[in-house]
């Protein structure tokens, strides 16, 4: 049985955004919601930057589905973590507990009205019939009942955001770890970095200064 | 000086001991992140794809660029949600659940052993003026809330392990939709009664010599001695203080937080009051509790006095002998309604 497992290699990333379009469009999510969003470390200074693609990562022992007060979680037997919509009541514990923030919800009304929460399904949709008009309507596309992986990753330009089971997304990564090779050996690493041990060639110009 | 330093050290570690658990859970001391970025600089041509100076410092809080517009977006991963689920489904709810039951379990053992409390003397049929109908109507409005928010509340946290088994999954999505809504909308009114029921009893509630010597023999409750108190008795006066105002304070101010996500507070400060939250309303539950059972099975004629609002002389020389003692000498006045409302006997015409 397959456990599906989402990857993102922070060397490929390039950040463009690509994964958050595909899964908008193929999802109709709704204004507001992000089912995937990417996060830019240390943006802007040379070798230290570093992009990841970031989503509900369908934990082994998911804390949103732990806090849940209605247990509207449950688990594929592919390990996807999915929700039920019409059991959902809106009150945030997932969205509390959730280290990636994946959770979110329409709204973020007074009095505690946020509508239904709405999360990355890994293009698994949700309890209703598979493909059925009422699964499409609350979660989007569902995918890999048509025998597909999630559209983030499968539109990804660099193969950076790779989706599907466990083990052979660990080979792929593994085999691109050996063939990266390490320290100066590596293709491209001059022109990206300059030579090993001296300064970077070229530096772009210190971030202007706000003066308060 | 010396021990001033070591004053504030004491506190300022305590601070820091307190607000690490609710800050990230790294192994070491994470460096500053201007500092790591420099080292990652470094290392990327020293070592490339060695990546550690990034990511030792991923957990928590540190915040990146993201185009993806919305609250703490930019955080890629946030440890206090572990810490919270660890708290909420652990220890809170585990010993305030069971605080709750000992509670319970308490007070039947005391009905078993006691009874409803009789008056010793025959009621004399004078009634004295206890509450007047806007100091009932205060009373009520936040009893009848809290009753609301303490059912609707105890569905929401503890309905999943006790009531999904029951009613199943669909039936109790619905009861905790009801129990959720009324909770966010009855909860403002609650405090709002809170206030006022504080301003109403305010000038009853001063704490008194003569309240100690109540504490000390727990108002006779135990011994069945009879100890004379105020308008209010110490317990009483300890609700006021310890359960109108500062549970009321903790319970109520920790709710708007969590019931105003509109403001855009973080996840860590939800989380903080949601513990909080759950935390002072177990305490708040046991003390009604107690408060409920004094007002109606334990002791005998209590619950009039907030329903009709007047007692028996009887009941007032029994439970509140100083406050009698003060009317009869004047220095209270006997009827504080504005119109009274003396129930008038029917059938006497002829």
């Amino acid at each position: 049985m397959a456990r599906m497992k989402f990857i993102c290699d922070a060397e490929r990333c390039i950040e463009c955004n690509g994964c958050v379009t595909a899964c908008k469009n193929e999802h109709d999510v709704p204004w507001g919601v992000n089912r995937r969003r990417v996060v830019t470390l240390n943006d802007g200074i040379v070798g230290a930057e570093r992009s990841i693609s970031v989503a509900c990562m369908h934990c082994s022992d998911a804390p949103c589905q732990a806090v849940c007060p209605v247990n509207c979680f449950y688990k594929t037997e592919d390990g996807v973590v999915l929700h039920d919509k019409d059991l959902c009541i809106g009150c945030g514990y997932c969205f509390y507990a959730c280290p990636f923030g994946a959770p979110q919800f329409p709204q973020a009304g007074a009095f505690g009205l946020r509508g239904k929460m709405d999360k990355c399904t890994f293009c698994a949709g949700g309890p209703e019939k598979d493909n059925s008009k009422a699964e499409n309507e609350k979660y989007g596309r569902n995918r890999l009942a048509e025998g597909k992986l999630p559209a983030c990753a499968e539109m990804c330009s660099t193969k950076a955001l790779l989706a599907g089971d466990g083990d052979v997304l660990s080979d792929i990564y593994r085999e691109r770890v050996m063939r990266r090779g390490r320290g100066g050996d590596l293709w491209g690493h001059a022109t990206a970095y300059g030579v090993p041990g001296a300064k970077p060639a070229a530096q772009p110009a210190a971030p202007v200064q706000q003066k308060s | 000086m010396k021990s001033v330093y070591a004053k504030f050290a004491g506190i300022v570690g305590v601070l820091t001991l307190s607000l690490s658990v609710f800050a990230q859970q790294s192994s070491g001391p994470t460096l500053p992140p201007a500092e790591l970025a420099k080292q990652q600089t470094e290392r990327t041509t020293q070592q490339p794809y060695n990546n550690q100076p990034v990511w030792s410092n991923a957990r928590g809080a540190t915040s990146g660029y993201t185009s993806i517009p919305g609250p703490e977006a930019g955080v890629l991963i946030q440890d206090g949600g572990q810490t919270w689920r660890a708290l909420k489904n652990g220890t809170v709810s585990v010993y305030g659940g069971w605080a709750l039951v000992a509670m319970m379990l308490v007070i039947g053992g005391f009905y078993a052993w006691k009874g409803t409390i009789q008056l010793h003397e025959s009621p004399t049929g004078r009634m004295v003026e206890r509450f007047t109908l806007l100091e009932r109507m205060a009373h009520w409005s936040t009893a009848i809330s809290f009753s609301v928010l303490a059912i609707s509340g105890l569905i929401l946290a503890f309905g999943k392990n006790i009531l999904i088994p029951v009613f199943g999954f669909h039936l109790f999505s619905w009861l905790a939709t009801i129990a959720k809504t009324l909770h966010n909308f009855i909860g403002p009114l609650f405090i709002i009664s809170c206030v006022i029921t504080f301003v109403v009893f305010l000038r009853d509630n001063w704490p008194k010599a003569v309240d100690f010597k109540w504490v000390a023999s727990f108002g006779g409750l135990l011994s069945g001695k009879h100890v004379p108190s105020e308008k209010f008795n110490a317990g009483e006066k300890i609700w006021f203080w310890g359960g109108l105002m500062v549970l009321g304070i903790v319970v109520g101010a920790s709710g708007l937080v969590l019931n105003f996500p509109n403001f855009g507070q973080t996840r860590a400060t939800m989380q903080l009051a949601s513990l909080i939250h759950l935390g002072g309303s177990i305490l708040f539950m046991v003390g009604a509790l107690g408060h409920i059972y004094m007002g109606t099975l334990g002791m005998a004629g209590a619950f009039n006095a907030m329903k009709t609002g007047s007692v028996d002389e009887a009941w007032a020389k029994e439970h509140h002998e100083i406050w009698l003692n003060d009317i009869k000498a004047g220095k209270i006045p006997a009827v504080r309604s504005k119109t009274h409302a003396q129930p008038q006997p029917v059938g006497g015409d002829d």
